[in-house]
């Protein structure tokens, strides 16, 4: 298949599954600055094994569940429950998101288990992210929940980063940083069930982390970093969905391996750059 | 009805017990600040002075007693938080402007983006903590002593009415640690700031403070300098012996007793 024809391919019969993929990556990627920021990575991979484990819950032979809704309802619970205990000085935070991690992938393993076969297989599908057949109800709601979610983040911009940088003194200034922290858990959990219904659990948490990690380290200014990531989820999903067609490969785990290689490409820069510039 | 004048007591504790879930720190406190003052608190490692400001900032709740605020009542009095400057994560590159700014956004309101009082009022905390220079640097990059005075121009800049800082001098190098006593007991002449002081280097809270909260095994008095942080106290407290001595109107304490000069 020459280039033109793969591009042509994609625009025409796969619209749904590219802006799904681009919505998708710049939601991940705006709140995964607040969750690599406030050191809890494990947050987003735990949500993403208990969004995958509402699914299949949901197609559970006696519960029958819309699975967004399945998905929607375990990762809500979830994001309550670890912002309760990751609240707790006694218990370590990596510990206790490990420790969701691992029970989420137990959990979605068994409930995996015990659905039947058709629906068994369309959740390994997910997982291993086959997302070209993002239907147009499947984008909408995609594209509802990114307009929702960037509008709070953008909104009380200001209120997320002051409780996630000094959560003690934005409690003295009159911000309830337990009220804050959990409204952060629950619209973050919400975006991050959404997401990964439609895209899969690797391109969700790819991207919750990959973007936003190179733009920390490129950014100079804090308002800089939300940019950089926007910018670095654009290119990705175009890149991958096109190597996906050209390679015969899944497209989730393509775009995040364009994203990988664009972090490698610009860290690989500066180095270059770095090391010109004390030559001369 | 009557028109009482209101008190001159910004906050008062009766016979407050403070804690972490069922285990109280300290008990039995009791005492008052009043509007202008400079309250030292001290005490040994563990002693529970944290958890005591962490109950006068409103964080935790008093287990048993209460807290007032008759001057302002029923409203709490704008406080002004200057935390431990290594609990702050340096991994966003905030400028120093953007972390003094934080000190506003009660005022700026929710949702709401900062005007132009509000970049007149940071520089103006820049300037009175001398950082006016430093607005456009990164937080991060600043030394010790820059980052303290950056978040008291934070505390500053939300207009309190009582400033309350947390082991401000420590890990400081002496140099750094007497300019920025100075630059708090000057904040403090200068604007009837009403200041408490948490610390465990009693020197720097004896110099400064006009009244010394003492804690220690739970326990809580309240006095003059003289009458709290003399000798005998400070020996029975620490269980070493201890010198208090007065050098050209400066109390210089230090462990070893008496005989530890020679």
């Amino acid at each position: 298949m020459h280039a033109t024809e793969i591009i042509t391919t994609i625009f025409d019969l796969f619209p749904f599954a590219l802006g799904g993929s681009i919505i998708a990556a710049i939601l991940c990627s705006h709140i995964g600055v607040y969750v690599v920021s406030k050191r809890i990575v494990f947050f987003g991979a735990a949500l993403t094994q208990i969004a995958v484990a509402g699914i299949a819950f949901a197609h559970l032979p006696f519960v029958g569940l819309n699975p967004a809704i399945g998905s929607a309802l375990f990762t809500t619970l979830a994001a309550i429950l670890l912002s309760q205990i990751l609240r707790n000085p006694r218990i370590p935070r990596d510990a206790v998101l490990g420790v969701s991690f691992v029970v989420a992938i137990a959990l979605r393993i068994l409930m995996i288990q015990k659905s039947p076969a058709a629906e068994a297989s369309e959740i390994e599908t997910l997982s291993k992210g086959d997302i070209l057949f993002v239907t147009s109800e499947q984008f909408l709601l995609l594209a509802g929940a990114f307009i929702v979610v960037m509008a709070i983040f953008i909104f009380f911009r200001k209120e997320f980063l002051f409780v996630s940088y000094d959560p003690e003194t934005a409690q003295t200034q009159g911000f309830n940083s337990r009220w804050w922290e959990l409204f952060f858990f629950v619209t973050a959990g919400i975006a991050i069930s959404v997401a990964t219904r439609i895209v899969g659990d690797v391109f969700v948490l790819g991207f919750l982390t990959i973007p936003p990690v190179a733009a920390i380290a490129a950014a100079k200014r804090v308002r800089h970093i939300f940019g950089i990531a926007l910018l670095l989820s654009l290119l990705p999903p175009i890149i991958g969905m096109y190597g996906a067609f050209a390679l015969d490969l899944p497209a989730g785990p393509t775009m995040v391996a364009a994203a990988f290689l664009l972090l490698v490409l610009g860290w690989g820069g500066r180095r270059l750059r770095s090391a010109f510039a004390s030559e001369n | 009805m009557t028109n009482e004048p209101k008190s001159i007591d910004l906050l008062r504790f009766e016979n407050v017990t403070a804690g972490y879930g069922k285990r109280p720190i300290v008990t039995g406190v009791s005492f008052s600040i009043a509007r202008g003052e400079f309250l030292g608190i001290v005490g040994p490692n563990g002693s529970g002075k944290t958890t005591l400001l962490r109950t006068l900032l409103g964080i935790l709740h008093p287990k048993e007693g209460r807290i007032e605020f008759p001057s302002t009542h029923p409203d709490v009095p704008v406080m002004g938080y200057v935390p431990q400057r290594d609990t702050i994560d340096l991994l966003l590159p905030f400028t120093t402007a953007e972390v003094v700014m934080m000190g506003r956004y009660r005022r700026i309101g929710l949702g709401r983006r900062a005007q132009q009082k509000d970049m007149q009022a940071i520089d103006c905390a820049l300037e009175q903590v001398g950082m006016e220079s430093f607005s456009g640097k990164q937080f991060r990059d600043l030394s010790g002593g820059q980052k303290q005075r950056t978040l008291i121009a934070r505390a500053l800049a939300s207009e309190p009415e009582i400033l309350i800082l947390d082991e401000p001098t420590n890990g400081m190098d002496i140099a750094s640690r007497q300019t920025l006593l100075e630059l708090i007991q000057s904040l403090h002449a200068s604007g009837a700031l009403t200041v408490v002081m948490v610390s465990h280097l009693l020197g720097d809270v004896a110099n400064c403070a006009q009244r010394i909260a003492l804690i220690d095994g739970g326990h809580f008095t309240v006095g003059a300098s003289a009458e709290i942080l003399n000798e005998t106290n400070l020996s029975q407290i620490y269980g070493t012996p201890i010198a208090v001595t007065i050098l050209n109107g400066k109390t210089i304490i230090s462990a070893g007793g008496p005989n530890a000069r020679h």
